[in-house]
């Protein structure tokens, strides 16, 4: 069950990766760019076993980190770590509601955000002389997310059941259920 | 299990998995790296390709008219080009007897390779291309990339049929420049991107005796007797030092000048060419030994 789920979920990954890809490739020449961390590991932190959600997190940060210019794992660490305290915090959420999903999502992605650009910053100095480019890239990519995550979380959640259908297992799992 | 440890349990996970990660050794990490970017690489190829097919049905649908005077504006514009192609030859050929004369060694010699561009990435963190060639067509990793405005880029990347190209305008890029009509180098660096408007860069260590402009006297009125135009910017170019860049290659134009806290020298800004977020195709320049060698055999048989 897992694998066929892992592999469905991390091909949604992928399909976000290239979306956004295309979309910053659109909007190059308005000098945008939009970030998309906090889809990576929000489903997969509250719908997903622990250990299979801090897989798919792992993987979705080693993915990223293969097409950025940073040190290969900066990613990963910065999605396990976001993976683990959202997990954490999963007994307090009610994570069956789409607007939650969606209100954690805007809030690990603006913390990812704001912890690669000052890793970033402490690199290159100079990418903080660019700070209202930056946060106007932080806004319009929490609109984005804001958008885009109602759907994004409806697509994984049938990217599971697929997957579910596919196993044959009618054990009901604990991927759909807020597990206290 | 002790309910504390159990609060910890998800933590020490953590602690485990990024102690894990450090022990890995950095072959495995860059073996993984290079793994993902080639999984990642059709996908950009066949958006670019995609891309292509688009603009190629977009162009199919101009009429007959349009491309007849399209064919004859290039015409002029290839005769025009053939006539500055005979004139370099000349050039060429002085050049070479003077530095066999003077024996003086060669400048480096290059071979253009044009390259789609897949995919650009242009955050305020980063600046770079993704071009549609790569190892398979020899392209080496520190070749500089250059398009009909200046200077692109220094290709940071090669992969099997792509390569990662990082632009001028990144803050990671740093390179030796020169101003026009001076030949004392500077530092220039990337890296001031703002939104709706043309990249930056900064330049350190410029002369105080340089001026933002080139000499006052644009400023006196013209035969007509209108007001005075401004000055234009002084240019800034590539010093052609560290051996990457060939010299006299644009960078930008210099919009800005202030003296330092030091009173030694000149720091500034440089705005580049607006093109460069735009770009659908590059030009690498792949170094080749050709000319060396012819070089060595001049010297040889003198």
């Amino acid at each position: 069950m897992f694998r066929s789920a892992a592999f469905f979920l991390f091909a949604s990954l992928v399909l976000l990766w290239a979306g956004l890809a295309q979309l910053n490739h659109a909007l190059s020449p308005l000098h945008l760019h939009l970030f998309g961390g906090g889809l990576y590991v929000v489903f997969a932190a509250l719908r997903l076993p622990s250990a299979s959600g801090l897989i798919l997190s792992c993987l979705a940060g080693l993915w990223c980190d293969a097409a950025s210019p940073i040190p290969f794992g900066t990613h990963l660490v910065l999605f396990a770590l976001a993976h683990t305290l959202i997990r954490k915090s999963r007994s307090h959420l009610d994570t069956r509601h789409t607007p939650s999903l969606v209100l954690v999502a805007l809030l690990s992605n603006a913390a990812l955000w704001i912890a690669l650009t000052s890793f970033l910053i402490t690199r290159a100095p100079i990418i903080a002389r660019s700070a209202p480019r930056l946060l106007l890239d932080l806004l319009l990519s929490e609109a984005l997310i804001a958008l885009i995550a109602p759907w994004f979380f409806a697509l994984q959640n049938r990217l599971l059941l697929i997957a579910r259908h596919a196993t044959g297992s009618t054990r009901p799992s604990d991927t759909f259920h807020n597990r206290r | 299990m002790p309910p504390r440890f159990d609060q910890a349990r998800p933590f020490l996970t953590l602690a485990l998995l990024l102690l894990v990660w450090l022990l890995v050794p950095v072959f495995l990490k860059s073996f993984w790296r290079a793994s993902f970017f080639e999984f990642q690489a059709p996908i950009d190829a066949t958006a670019s390709y995609v891309r292509d097919l688009q603009e190629y049905w977009t162009l199919r649908a101009h009429s007959k008219h349009e491309l007849i005077e399209a064919g004859r504006d290039l015409a002029r514009i290839n005769a025009s080009y053939a006539l500055a192609v005979q004139e370099n030859a000349t050039l060429r050929a002085q050049l070479d007897r003077q530095h066999a004369l003077l024996q003086i060694p060669p400048p480096p010699e290059h071979r253009l390779e044009h390259a789609r561009v897949v995919r650009r990435d242009f955050s305020a963190w980063w600046q770079r291309l993704i071009i549609r060639k790569g190892r398979n067509y020899g392209i080496p990793t520190g070749a500089p990339v250059v398009f009909a405005g200046g200077v692109v880029g220094i290709v940071s990347e090669v992969h099997a049929y792509t390569a990662t190209v990082d632009l001028i305008s990144s803050p990671n890029v740093r390179l030796a420049a020169v101003i026009e009509g001076d030949a004392r180098p500077i530092s220039y660096q990337g890296g001031l991107n703002p939104t709706l408007a043309r990249p930056r860069g900064v330049i350190e260590f410029v002369p105080l005796d340089i001026a933002q402009t080139h000499s006052p006297t644009a400023n006196t009125p013209n035969r007509n007797g209108a007001a005075p135009s401004a000055p234009p910017a002084r240019r800034l170019l590539t010093s052609g030092l560290g051996g990457v860049f060939p010299a006299g290659l644009q960078i930008g134009q210099i919009t800005q000048l202030r003296p330092n806290a030091d009173g030694l020298f000149q720091s500034g800004e440089v705005t580049l060419d607006s093109r460069l977020s735009e770009l659908r195709e590059v030009t690498i320049l792949v170094p080749t030994r050709e000319r060396e060698q012819t070089a060595e055999a001049t010297a040889q048989h003198q």
